[in-house]
């Protein structure tokens, strides 16, 4: 018996030397850039998959070499930074506010190394090799629901949101503004799933939605939402996609998407290290005016064109600063108000 | 030939040698599909070996992330000894992450007080929590497995409340406050940020290594708990009772043993041991608990732990630390070579389902032999 | 307000249906005496291959056979574990749980060149809604009937079957005898083996079945979280139908019934219910009706335990 565990303690120790190789050093690119996504995943549909199509975007126009690693559990973020640290990548991306104590953490602790954060700003205090790229998704949201106003017949309109959570907020309170400011005496319906993947519980609602009047619904809720897209296809009524362009799922139905260019933001942020200026210590915020975020190209599929010059007018408006669009119950209060 | 017949003549003799070839079966299933999509899979083992014993911070984080799962496994090792099946690890899980964030950031008192209040509090709460489902089975005849399902999406809602609750949330996130430092137990959490510690540890990289991964006391609970399961369950009345009661509840009862009750006091320790893993990862690792949009799989990682540790006290604390090595390693897959993280629950999957079937191992051992004959003439 | 009451009881059917496929599944394998622990990477399995082979092949009803056929598979790697090798069905459940949900995304990673979510199928080509034209719009049958597509009456006909072939054939007396007592069923000349095999894999065809409702009917497209634990919720909905069909059936209806139940409240933001509270409904409602009105389930007698041939009384 003991020989048999000594065997295998041998062979164990020879596998691991075997292992223990040197690292094979690749010297392609000039640069390399990596991301951390968040648990949803590198496919989610959403903030991840648009980073992760914006570093390769960068691989071939920037020529930087890209890699990814995906967590699983709240518990991976560190263990993925630390991974990518020993991989020697230039910038380390990580996807999600989620991620926000232990990229302050890993950063102090190795101030050489750069990192990015999404969706997350430590205010004034950033450190120099941190950039914190915000969004305003209020912004693209407000466009919606101006949208979604205007094509209403019924002049009912739904929102349903993941959960309730500041994050959602924007997209919920911009949404919120752009209808009420198209049309104030806009009946609006909205309802939160308490889940990012139960899609029957999004079909559900949304057939409840369009039940109790409502002909175009927006979500943002993730797996949810497919039900939400679901629903609108087989009752041929109006949906509003989330983070990219959904159109795909429903080419019928999506009439727009209030869109998050996560990647594009990578895209540009990379861009500029690798010109030798790195916004490290800043706070970017990326809204309409930075092309950050936007509704979603397909909207002249199914949105008639006069609609779409007022919105043109509207974007004007909020680049110049005509309009704030609400991001918190609050502000949507004042603005309310304000109209 | 005579070297096979030896070997297994060998593997016959030894049952504990059992989850060893599965094992290796499980690595050996893991390579053909990695070898039929296309990658190298010698290459994607070699990684995944770097990956856990490359350098000493790699393998600080393989204890740091077998420490909960070895807890679960236990939590279901204990169960299922004594005749439940607690799939409601996940559950007392995050149980325990609650009770743990909520706890930990509410009060600040010395450490050697914190700490102690907590472990405490989680076993108490989370065994209850887990006495719940012992309980509706002894006294409404509720089948564990029915309210052990229910009562893990009672917990996830539950900690989806919690975190929105305005005196535990952090505003503008969707996170609670940090816990107290008083109640963290990962070392030196406080020196390696600072600068002298930064600076102390560039030049002492043994000890950075060590202390690069959130490396915490926890394994030494973990351990201590798996000490105390060994000790409960072979050297106590109480464990012999349960046991009694695991191996045939009726004539349990016929011997004198109060089978309700040991229902419930085995759910009891159960959930406390689940429970105690919560509450470590948050002491140890996330410091803050956040929105969770589906299960984490702790619990359901524990069941696999329990049942490749043959669902021994000892042989869990190596199944554990073999399952967290495996899950951590196989991180590094996608960025250094482009596989698929989800070969490593393949892999898993084929472990666990030949320990499920000692009797394929002669089985096998005879398609061999046949072979063997065959060439022989 | 009888439109709310048939909106929710069309929401419920939704709910229900992949429940019914799955318990389902679960009465036919645990009747014979095998118990099923990997309903859900069955499901996991079933829910992706319908999903790819809607999109590739256009048709629903191929992709759903196919989706049986895919968890069929599953379910015959569980038979050959729990029947031939006598394994420990609950490892070996378990073991399926993780290899399922594995193999798809691994799979789905390689057919769509890395995604894990797959297109979508157009509405022309997922499954029909075969009632829901009949009804005038608005009214009570067509809140009803609009959200019930074949496999909901594909699912009840699987309910009435199975508990046909179980009370009124030979075959299914067989199969309880089986699972009852499987050395008398022995000696009285019934194929122990070959059952279990049969039964087994149909539970899987069954679970795979439960999958691609999932992703032909309620959406039309696989992502990595559309099953998230339905299997479990169909493991709870057979023990608390008590491992009959029927029962079964009423288990997941009173699971969608709750979900229902919950989107109806959610949609009164003055009565300031918190959602995550409210979701919990479904789940605490079944722990009560299981104390109050159900009393102690029996599993079939030889459930669980692996059959030997040689044994002997």
């Amino acid at each position: 018996m003991k020989r048999v565990y000594f065997v295998l303690l041998v062979v164990g120790l020879s596998l691991i030397c075997f292992g223990c190789n040197e690292e094979k050093a690749k010297e392609k690119a000039e640069f390399k850039v990596a991301m951390v996504t968040d648990v949803g995943g590198v496919n989610d549909q959403s903030f991840n998959q648009s980073a992760w199509e914006g570093l390769q975007k960068a691989k071939e126009g920037l020529k930087v070499d890209v890699s990814y690693i995906e967590s699983k559990q709240d518990a991976d973020y560190q263990s993925n930074l630390e991974t990518l640290l020993d991989a020697q990548n230039d910038i380390i991306w990580a996807i999600g506010f989620k991620m926000a104590d232990i990229v302050m953490q890993v950063a102090t602790q190795n101030p050489e190394q750069k990192y990015g954060i999404i969706d997350f700003t430590y205010g004034k205090e950033v450190p120099d090799n941190i950039v914190c790229v915000m969004f305003k998704e209020q912004e693209a949201s407000f466009l919606t629901g101006f949208i979604a106003a205007k094509m209403s017949k019924t002049r009912t309109i739904g929102f349903v949101g993941g959960m309730d959570v500041p994050v959602i907020h924007r997209f919920k309170f911009g949404f919120l503004a752009g209808a009420k400011y198209a049309d104030p005496s806009i009946e609006i319906l909205s309802q939160y799933a308490a889940s990012f993947s139960d899609a029957a519980k999004g079909k559900a609602i949304a057939n409840q939605m369009y039940k109790n009047g409502a002909d175009v619904v927006m979500h943002a809720a993730g797996g949810v939402g497919d039900g939400v897209i679901e629903a609108a296809k087989e009752k041929n009524k109006m949906a509003i996609g989330v983070d990219r362009d959904q159109n795909d799922l429903a080419p019928e139905n999506v009439i727009t998407s209030s869109m998050k260019k996560v990647g594009s933001a990578i895209y540009k942020v990379t861009e500029s290290f690798t010109k030798g200026e790195w916004q490290g210590g800043k706070t970017v915020v990326y809204g309409i005016k930075e092309g950050g975020v936007d509704i979603a190209p397909t909207t002249s599929n199914l949105v008639p064109a006069e609609i779409l010059s007022e919105v043109e007018n509207l974007k004007k408006e909020i680049v110049a600063g005509n309009i704030v669009t609400p991001a918190s119950e609050e502000d949507y209060n004042k603005f309310l108000e304000s109209l | 030939m005579v070297f096979l017949r030896k070997f297994k003549n060998m593997v016959e003799n030894n049952p504990k040698l059992f989850p060893f070839i599965s094992i290796l079966i499980g690595l050996v299933s893991g390579g053909v599909v990695l070898l039929i999509s296309g990658y190298n899979p010698f290459e994607a083992y070699r990684i995944i070996l770097w990956g856990i014993f490359g350098k000493i911070s790699y393998f600080s984080y393989t204890i740091v992330k077998s420490t909960p799962i070895i807890l679960t496994g236990l939590s279901v090792t204990f169960a299922f000894r004594t005749g439940l099946f607690n799939i409601g690890a996940e559950g007392q899980f995050i149980m325990g992450t609650i009770v743990a964030a909520i706890f930990g950031s509410l009060f600040q008192m010395p450490f050697y007080l914190h700490i102690p209040f907590i472990i405490l509090l989680t076993i108490i709460i989370t065994g209850i929590f887990g006495a719940v489902i012992g309980f509706l089975k002894a006294n409404y005849g509720v089948h564990e497995v029915i309210s052990s399902i229910m009562m893990n999406w009672i917990a996830l809602y539950l900690r989806n409340y919690f975190v929105r609750l305005s005196w535990l949330a952090k505003p503008n996130s969707e996170q609670t406050k940090s816990i107290f430092d008083s109640a963290v137990i990962t070392f030196f959490d406080n020196f390696k940020m600072s600068k002298e510690g930064i600076l102390w540890l560039s030049g002492h990289p043994i000890c950075k290594g060590i202390l690069r991964a959130p490396t915490n006391a926890g394994i030494f609970i973990a351990i201590l708990a798996v000490i105390f399961v060994y000790f409960i369950l072979n050297k106590t009345t109480l464990g012999y009772r349960l046991k009694a009661v695991g191996f045939n509840s009726d004539s349990a009862r016929f011997g004198g043993i109060d089978v309700n009750k040991s229902f419930v006091t085995s759910m009891f320790i159960s959930g406390a041991l689940a429970g105690l893993a919560g509450a470590l990862q948050v002491m140890a690792v996330s410091h803050n608990i956040s929105i969770l949009s589906m299960m984490e799989g702790y619990g359901f990682d524990g069941i696999a732990v329990a049942l490749i540790g043959g669902c021994s006290a000892v042989g869990n604390l190596w199944a554990g630390l073999f399952f967290g090595a495996l899950k951590y390693g196989g991180t590094k897959l996608q960025p250094l070579m482009g596989a698929p993280f989800e070969i490593i629950n393949i892999v898993m999957g084929v472990i666990v389902f030949f320990v499920a079937m000692p009797k394929i191992i002669p089985f096998i051992f005879s398609i061999f032999e046949k072979k063997g004959e065959k060439n022989v003439r | 307000m009888l439109d709310n009451v048939a909106l929710i009881l069309g929401t419920t059917f939704m709910y229900a249906t992949p429940l019914v496929y799955s318990a389902l599944a679960g009465v036919v394998s645990e009747k014979s005496g095998v118990i099923n622990l990997g309903l859900e990477g069955m499901m996991v399995i079933g829910a992706f291959i319908g999903a790819t082979c809607g999109f590739y092949f256009g048709s629903p009803f191929l992709a759903f056979v196919c989706a049986g056929i895919a968890g069929g598979l599953m379910g015959l790697l569980h038979a050959v574990a729990c029947v031939s090798f006598s394994a420990n069905q609950v490892i070996s459940g378990v073991a399926l749980n993780f290899i399922g949900p594995g193999l798809a995304l691994f799979l789905s990673r390689i057919f769509f060149n890395g995604a894990t979510t797959t297109p979508s199928i157009s509405l022309t080509n997922k499954m029909p809604r075969v009632l829901s034209g009949l009804f005038p719009e608005s009214s009570f049958f067509y809140y009803i009937f609009d959200n019930m597509y074949a496999t909901t009456y594909i699912a009840l006909f699987f309910v009435i079957l199975i508990w046909y072939v179980f009370n009124k054939t030979v075959i299914g007396l067989r199969l309880i005898a089986v699972g009852e007592h499987p050395v008398a069923a022995q000696t009285v000349g019934i194929n122990v083996v070959k059952i279990r095999y049969c039964a087994v894999t149909i539970s899987g065809v069954l679970a795979g079945f439960g999958g691609a409702s999932l992703s032909l009917a309620i959406v039309s497209n696989f992502r990595p979280t559309l099953v998230s634990g339905q299997g479990f919720i169909a493991l709870a909905a057979m023990i608390f139908g008590k491992w009959k069909p029927f029962g079964a059936l009423w288990a997941c209806l009173l699971f969608g019934f709750a979900q229902a139940l919950v989107i109806f409240l959610g949609q009164f933001h003055q009565l300031h219910l918190p959602m995550d509270l409210l979701s919990m409904l479904p789940y605490v409602l079944t722990i009560v009706i299981l104390i109050y009105f159900v009393g102690k389930a029996v599993a079939p007698s030889a459930d669980g335990i692996p059959f030997e041939k040689e044994q002997k009384i």
